[in-house]
């Protein structure tokens, strides 16, 4: 407060007025002005406009963060006006997009927070922005799934840490994004309601081309001002914003072409005997059927922006399309992406006001699913060898004079493998998906210390899955009439929020930043009508899909997942010191409308942390250009699942029985769930700026996990569950992130930068009600069950073993059958340690860059295979037919060894092989090194083309090969982007790979 | 100062607002799909709701949930009653090999507490002493579904259902049987009260009745006689004179027991198919058993072409497949005959009135008062049998006393081949012994009572009858004899995890260790007569 009373009256001061510009002329707000050796300092509005005292002779020191400073001596003149430039990247000025959308200098955080500008994400572009940060941001686990083009993407920053939900938090500008999908398979054998089909999610929706960079907030402390749905880390989209003074019109185009890699291996020496469904019959010749099944898939990106800003108001438009055709044939979807951004400036430019509105459209056909149920590829690889598969898939209906309709044509009547035409188009699926996102902002300049903003948004996800399922698909799947699907789900978001920001130099040695807020978020998250005429009650007349054509009303519903309502206040405030020592305390309470009828209705987190640069504190060598310590402490809450505490009876789809599913145990109360997290780094940077890293090392422990445990059966309450509060999760690990300009020179330049991460997870806790464990996936009736299992890491992945004794040898039983053990652990999906190494080269006009990405540890299993290899369709089962039998080293009770056994009687007959066999034997080391991405390029110069400001082509790549892999399929593609289903593939749809041209034009 | 007293107020005033505006946080946190308990109690369906979950789940017919019946039922009762058997290796040891699967049959548990007992008892809570009829039908239910649940596992939570003690204690079996017997007096008498004072139970009961009855009062009391002479008969050997007492009672009350092929105690589900027709249909995992193939086969019983289709392997054929063999893989039988029309149905009998017959047969075999002659009772059994089945040529059948059940031959596998156990005729045979009479009226009973498994399996624990041809092969390590075959089921994981001093309770009344090859109450080893 010094610094307000204390006055000092000196002659012949005048008043100094000026506009601060950037480079562009675009005036910058907030940059500030200080009389050196004086205590008097000022800040510039939003145009940019600055007043202070000063007298002639006295320096002026101007500075703006991220930009050079400049110090002017007062002459006669009373106008200065100032044009910043940018500053020489260096770590002292460097700034950072944090929470709520708060700029920070990047040395004051105390924290790890890594930024990837927009170049990185349209580089080589991806329909999914999502999919293109892989391997750029260490601690970072992005997993695909296995759902194609426009299929969404799992994120795992810094390890999986609750039971529920693992993804990260997505927002734009500062407010929360909804990232709602309206559901993930969770089931091996696949699901009868249409497949096992990823729902989609909405950061898959966005447009690449409408951001300028990303920040991603991997720690508890980065995140607390998010609360609960910040725990799992944030990710920061920050939009483009159009420059004062200047237009232009950008156009881009994106062509790929993807073809299907890392097919499994067939055998074409052996067909099937008549009628059979396994290829277990006479040796004879086969073609291979199964690589020409896919086509040459095509992705087309077309994106067009303007924009154009004035001193006053600044206007943006985008539009992107993006249509494109999968590997699989039927497969296609259509993408449209609008956006417009508006802002505007009014009372001397005290307020200001910022509106954008962005709407996607896409349409998906035939997304593909993966498990053994309405997939299409099951029918492709399993089909008996010997029946031609062309005819099948040029006749996959053939005309059935007893029902006058056409019916599937195909040697089988097995649920788990129809013909794979019939599939596609009669059983045909459409996903559409509506986005909108509207944002209003206001932002009022009181004084120049403090401003208050307030900003509300509205996000709306609409999806609809719709499946026509026609007259004679197999009858486990559908009705003998046929079978009709459609599911419409939808989920709103609205989130406002007020707060004040203040900066002030408290005196010249000591600066205070605060941000003081209250928000409120009100969620509903997939209020669905279901759909459904079933198998068992099914359609009247064959083939008409309509809800007035059902037999029953049996399977139609409607129901919600989730709703909710958060309100919060919270309060960020950062003390420096002589810009060298920065202390960050920040606090916030939730009430949550999911706590009523609990003892709690709200709860509280803090989180503190330090960073003190050494190179500003004490004298180093020359070479080293900065040096930074910092440590965090922080807790986030999270609050319960909704609905669980105010219990309604409900009609749930093929029950009629009304009673709650799940409520509180019986005299207990539920709380919120608490992550607390300590987190220490450093970050140096040498030889001018060409060297840098920074390492950071975390630990976490998530407590008071959610969970709900099988209720006694048939207590009076009815509920199938109670909702408990147990389970703790810990996650230990450190990061690496390495930058070096390893040669820079006016033609030639090469920089490089590598993001190292280990994971170390641990299940510290899991209730003794539940035995220690919690089934992620049940097996069904697989050999593959996905837990949660107190004292291993998270995600152990079970199956069944060959039993074998200490040697390794395989214990026979009397008759000499192979045995089998119970569920074991036999892998985890996890991977030890991540790294990804990037590379960019400029000679001259001509740039390149390439990505390689590594992910070690953790095993998969491959269903598919052990599928294939019980009905003798896979290579393995040929070669070991052509060798005369399987290889083993087996033992008889009696002590005789046992050294080969008839490939049919080992793989199918006693089934090693099959979805429940000793999938033990099909387990894979997950460990895999890809050319993620690689794109060569040339930039033109603008000088030689008319009206043309920048322009360039590039040939692009993604997922190029494999420098390393063990498992038969690509291991970064997940059947599910839940938290079920991982590290297993079962006939998910090929992993791609992708080549295509980029070019680039703005005018 | 000032900074403070900003921050002061500026939270002051959120949290003003914050207070003021949670108090929708209980509307916001309630599921507006739900129904809520005020308006559940109009129309009375907080009580009548409750009906529809057990005449469902009796044995679970719900669509898309077959998978439910088939460990309820399917792959126990049904399997060992030698009704059916399943192609299907499912990991080449399992219930059909005697090594009982836990997690099958966890379901036969599950299905009825949380289903019959839990609305029962709700039922009981909210109509008793006010809407009286609707305890008395709830009280018949859950005789009929639980019977079948001590039937199961012996000693069970019955008397103690309802209290929220960490620890439930599982009855005896012989207070089950009591409890069961007092709780079928009180809704005998409430609903013939009713009946008298001219209430026929349309009125109340009319739409919410999934069973046949179309809410007749008159109807459910003779199935409730009718189930109180099942339950008589069961106990005979354990209680002779109580058995007498309740069997007479039932057949002596004002309505008496079924006699007639309407009076059949079935679910007509206005949506579901008998599960048993998916099971078999399109999954192929039930087919016919080969007791039934040699039974029926022997006795060219005209039923066999409702109760079966014929083989696809054996165009023609009736092919049934033996319990307990070496199975390698499915198809080796998947194509032997699979259930026929009889599951191709929305009705699905849990009781016949053909039952009611044999019952009171083996009653009068007894000297028991049972309103006729063992032979006029036998006989009006396969009478009402064949004209519950539509079949033709019950005069013929009832008098045949050549024909006797014929050696059973599996096409494929000669191992399995067996001659025939079962060797009595069809015809009564007056100078026969007690113990032939009994083999004739349980052969008879078994083969009208297709494909309910859960009496059939009862009567062979009880009788011995018809005799089943032994499995080859038995996992159980010993637990299970061979001869005896499965006497029971162990108590469920899901109790022994949740509520394991109920379990050590109820393994304390079994009397024996708790396995499968351990005795009921009412199952002694003691001689039929």
């Amino acid at each position: 407060m010094i610094a307000f009373t204390a006055q000092v009256s000196l002659a012949q001061v005048k008043s100094i007025k000026g506009v601060i510009t950037d480079s562009d002329g675009m005036p910058l707000p907030g940059a500030s002005v200080a009389v050196q050796g004086g205590q008097r300092g000022s800040t510039t509005d939003f145009d940019g406009l600055y007043s202070i005292e000063a007298s002639k002779g006295q320096t002026l020191v101007f500075s703006y963060v991220g930009l050079e400073s400049q110090s002017i001596v007062v002459g006669d003149a009373a106008t200065i006006n100032v044009k910043m430039g940018q500053a020489q990247s260096n770590a002292l000025n460097e700034v950072v997009v944090t929470s709520l959308g708060i700029k920070k200098t990047r040395k004051s955080l105390t924290y790890a927070a890594q930024e990837l500008k927009g170049e990185e994400l349209t580089r080589v572009k991806d329909a999914n922005l999502i999919n293109t940060i892989a391997g750029k941001i260490a601690g970072v686990a992005v997993t695909k799934s296995s759902g194609g083009t426009g299929g969404s993407t799992k994120v795992v920053i810094r390890g999986n840490s609750s039971l529920l939900n693992s993804q990260p938090l997505y927002v734009i500008d500062g407010i929360p994004m909804l990232n709602a999908g309206s559901g993930q398979p969770n089931e091996t054998f696949g699901s009868l309601s249409g497949g096992n089909r990823d729902g989609g999610d909405v950061v898959s929706l966005i447009n690449p081309d409408d951001y300028e960079g990303m920040t991603v907030l991997k720690g508890a402390a980065a995140s607390v001002l998010y609360g609960s749905q910040g725990a799992n880390g944030v990710i920061l989209l920050s939009s483009k914003k159009a420059k004062t003074g200047k237009s232009n019109i950008s156009a881009s185009s994106v062509t790929t072409f993807e073809t299907a890699a890392y097919l499994p291996k067939f055998q074409s020496d052996y067909i099937a005997d008549a009628g059979a469904d396994e290829t277990w019959g006479a040796a004879g010749k086969t073609k291979d059927h199964v690589k020409d099944f896919f086509n040459t898939g095509t992705t087309q990106i077309t994106s067009l922006g303007y924009s154009a800003g004035s001193e006053n108001s600044s206007t943006s438009l985008s539009y992107a399309n993006t249509s494109g055709s999968g590997i699989m044939p039927g497969n296609s979807i259509k993408k449209n992406n609008f956006g417009i951004r508006q802002t505007a400036k009014f009372f001397d430019n005290k307020l200001s006001i910022a509106a954008n509105a962005n709407y996607t459209s896409q349409n998906i056909i035939n997304k593909p699913v993966n498990g053994l149920y309405f997939n299409p590829l099951t029918g492709v690889y399993l089909m008996p060898r010997g029946n031609d598969f062309d005819y099948y898939k040029n006749n996959y209906e053939v005309f059935d004079p007893n029902r006058n309709l056409m019916a599937q044509n195909w040697m089988t009547n097995r649920d788990i493998m129809q013909n794979p035409y019939w599939a596609i188009n009669r059983n045909k699926s459409e996903d559409k998906n509506n986005y909108f996102n509207g944002a209003l902002a206001v932002s009022y300049k009181a004084n120049n210390w403090l401003s208050i903003a307030s900003r509300y948004s509205y996000n709306r996800v609409e999806s609809n899955f719709d499946k026509k399922i026609y007259a004679t698909t197999q009858g486990t799947l559908s009705h003998i009439n046929g079978r009709y699907i459609n599911e419409s789900a939808l989920s709103t978001q609205r989130y406002a929020d007020l707060i004040a920001t203040i900066n002030t130099n408290i005196s010249t040695d000591f600066n205070f930043t605060a941000n003081i807020g209250t928000s409120i978020t009100n969620t509903l998250s997939n209020q669905k009508t279901i759909l459904d005429s079933g198998i068992g009650t099914g359609l009247q007349y064959a083939n008409w899909f309509t809800l007035h054509n059902f037999n029953s009303n049996s399977g139609n519903y409607q129901t919600v997942d989730s709703q909710k309502e958060v309100q919060s206040v919270f309060a960020a405030t950062t003390f420096g010191y002589k810009d060298m020592l920065f202390l960050d305390v920040a606090a916030r309470n939730d009430w949550s409308s999911t706590l009523v009828n609990t003892d709690k209705s709200g709860y509280f987190y803090p989180s503190v942390g330090l960073t003190a640069l050494i190179s500003e504190m004490a004298t180093l060598p020359d070479w080293i250009n900065f040096g930074k310590v910092r440590a965090t402490y922080a807790q986030v809450g999270n609050d319960i699942y909704p609905f669980i505490t105010s219990p309604t009876y409900y009609y749930r789809p093929g029950f009629e029985d009304p009673k709650p599913s799940v409520g509180p145990k019986p005299g207990e109360t539920l709380k919120p769930e608490l992550k607390s997290e300590i987190e220490f780094g450093t970050e140096w940077r040498m030889f001018n700026n060409r060297l840098g890293f920074e390492v950071s090392y975390y630990s976490s422990e998530t407590k008071n996990q959610y969970i709900q445990v099988k209720a006694l059966e048939g207590n009076v309450n009815g509920y199938s569950f109670y909702g408990i509060n147990a389970g703790s999760i810990e996650n230990k690990g450190f990061e690496l992130v390495l930058n070096a300009g390893i040669f820079r020179g006016d033609k030639f330049s090469w920089d490089s930068a590598i993001n190292f991460s280990q994971n170390k997870n641990k299940v510290k806790e899991i209730p003794e009600e539940l035995g220690g464990r919690v089934n992620l996936t049940d097996p069904g009736v697989n050999s593959y069950q996905y837990a949660v299992i107190e004292g291993r890491p998270f995600g152990v992945i079970e199956g069944k073993n060959i039993l074998k004794d200490d040697q390794g040898r395989i214990l026979l039983d009397a008759d000499g059958k192979i045995q089998k053990t119970g569920f074991q652990e036999i892998g985890n999906a996890n991977p030890d340690f991540m790294l990804g190494f990037s590379n960019s080269f400029k000679i001259g006009s001509f740039f390149a860059n390439v990505l390689i990405d590594g992910r070690f540890g953790g095993e998969v299993m491959s269903l598919t295979e052990s599928q294939n290899d019980f009905f003798g369709v896979s290579k393995a089962t040929g070669d070991a037919r052509n060798a005369g039998g399987v290889k083993v080293n087996a033992v008889m009770p009696d002590g005789t060894a046992v050294t080969t056994m008839d490939a049919k009687s080992y793989y199918f007959t006693q089934g090693v092989a099959g979805r429940e066999g000793a999938t033990g034997e099909y387990m894979y080391d997950a460990t895999n090194v890809s050319v993620r991405e690689i794109s060569i390029g040339y930039n033109f110069s603008p000088k030689n083309l008319p009206f043309i400001q920048s322009a360039s082509i590039s040939l692009i790549a993604r997922n190029l090969f494999f420098i390393y892999k063990d498992a038969p399929f690509d291991p970064n593609i997940a059947l599910s982007t839940g938290q079920g289903l991982q590290g297993v593939d079962i006939y998910g749809l090929p992993s791609t790979r992708s080549i295509g041209l980029n070019l680039n034009v703005t005018f | 100062m000032k900074l403070n007293k900003i921050t002061k107020t500026a939270i002051c005033l959120s949290l003003l607002a914050t207070v003021g505006c949670t108090d929708n946080f209980e509307d916001i946190n309630t599921n507006n799909n739900g129904i809520t308990p005020e308006l559940f109690q109009q129309d009375f369906n907080h009580i009548k709701g409750g009906f529809a979950p057990i005449f469902n789940n009796i044995q679970t017919i719900t669509s898309q949930l077959e998978w439910q019946y088939q460990l309820q039922q399917g792959l126990n009762s049904d399997i060992w009653s030698g009704y059916m058997a399943t192609p299907t290796p499912f990991g080449g040891s399992n219930n059909t090999t005697y090594n009982l699967n836990d997690n099958w049959n966890g379901f036969v548990w599950s299905i009825a507490y949380s289903n019959v007992m839990y609305n029962a008892y709700n039922i009981e809570q909210l109509a008793k002493g006010k809407y009286d009829q609707f305890y008395a039908l709830a009280l018949i239910l859950k005789v009929e579904g639980m019977h079948r649940v001590t039937d199961t596992f012996g000693p069970i939570i019955y008397s103690k259902y309802g209290t929220t003690d960490a620890t439930i204690e599982y009855d005896s079996q012989q207070n089950i049987y009591n409890q069961m017997f007092s709780e079928l007096d009180v809704a005998v008498t409430e609903l013939t009260k009713r009946v008298d004072s001219g209430d026929d139970g349309t009125a109340s009961f009319g739409k919410t009745d999934l069973s046949g009855y179309a809410g007749k009062f008159e109807q459910w009391i003779k199935f409730a006689n009718t189930l109180r002479l099942r339950l008589a008969m069961r106990i005979v050997k354990v209680d002779p004179a109580l058995a007498k007492t309740q069997a007479e009672k039932a057949v002596a009350q004002k309505f008496g027991v079924m006699k007639t092929n309407a009076d059949l105690f079935q679910i007509q589900s206005p949506v579901n198919t008998n599960p048993i027709a998916t099971i078999s249909g399109s999954w192929l995992d039930i087919r016919m058993g080969a007791d039934m193939e040699s039974i029926l086969g022997g006795y060219n019983d005209p039923r066999i072409a409702t109760y079966f289709d014929t083989s696809a392997q054996f165009p023609g054929e009736y092919k049934g497949i033996r319990t307990g063999i070496e199975i390698t893989a499915k198809g080796d039988h998947q194509d032997f005959s699979g259930i026929g029309a009889v599951v191709r149905s929305k009705n699905i009998v849990l009781m016949t009135a053909a039952e009611a017959y044999f019952l009171r047969a083996e009653g009068a075999l007894r000297g028991w008062n049972m309103n006729g002659d063992a032979k006029a009772l036998y006989e009006a059994g396969i009478t009402t049998s064949f004209d519950q089945r539509g079949a033709s040529g019950a005069a013929a059948y009832i008098t045949d006393n050549v024909k006797t059940a014929k050696a059973y031959v599996d096409p494929n596998f000669p191992v399995n081949n067996a001659a025939a156990v079962n060797n009595v005729t069809i015809a009564w045979d007056a100078a026969a012994t007690n113990e032939v009479k009994l083999q004739k009226i349980i052969t008879q009973k078994w083969i009208a009572g297709f494909p309910e498994g859960q009496e059939a399996w009862s009567d062979y624990r009880r009788t011995g009858y018809p005799k089943l041809f032994p499995v080859l092969k038995n996992t159980s390590g010993g637990k299970i004899s061979t001869l005896l075959g499965v006497r029971r089921i162990n108590f469920v994981q899901s109790e022994i995890s949740l509520n394991k001093g109920g379990v050590d309770s109820g393994i304390a009344k079994l009397g024996g260790p708790d396995t499968g090859g351990t005795r009921l109450w009412w199952d002694t080893a003691a001689a039929n007569f």
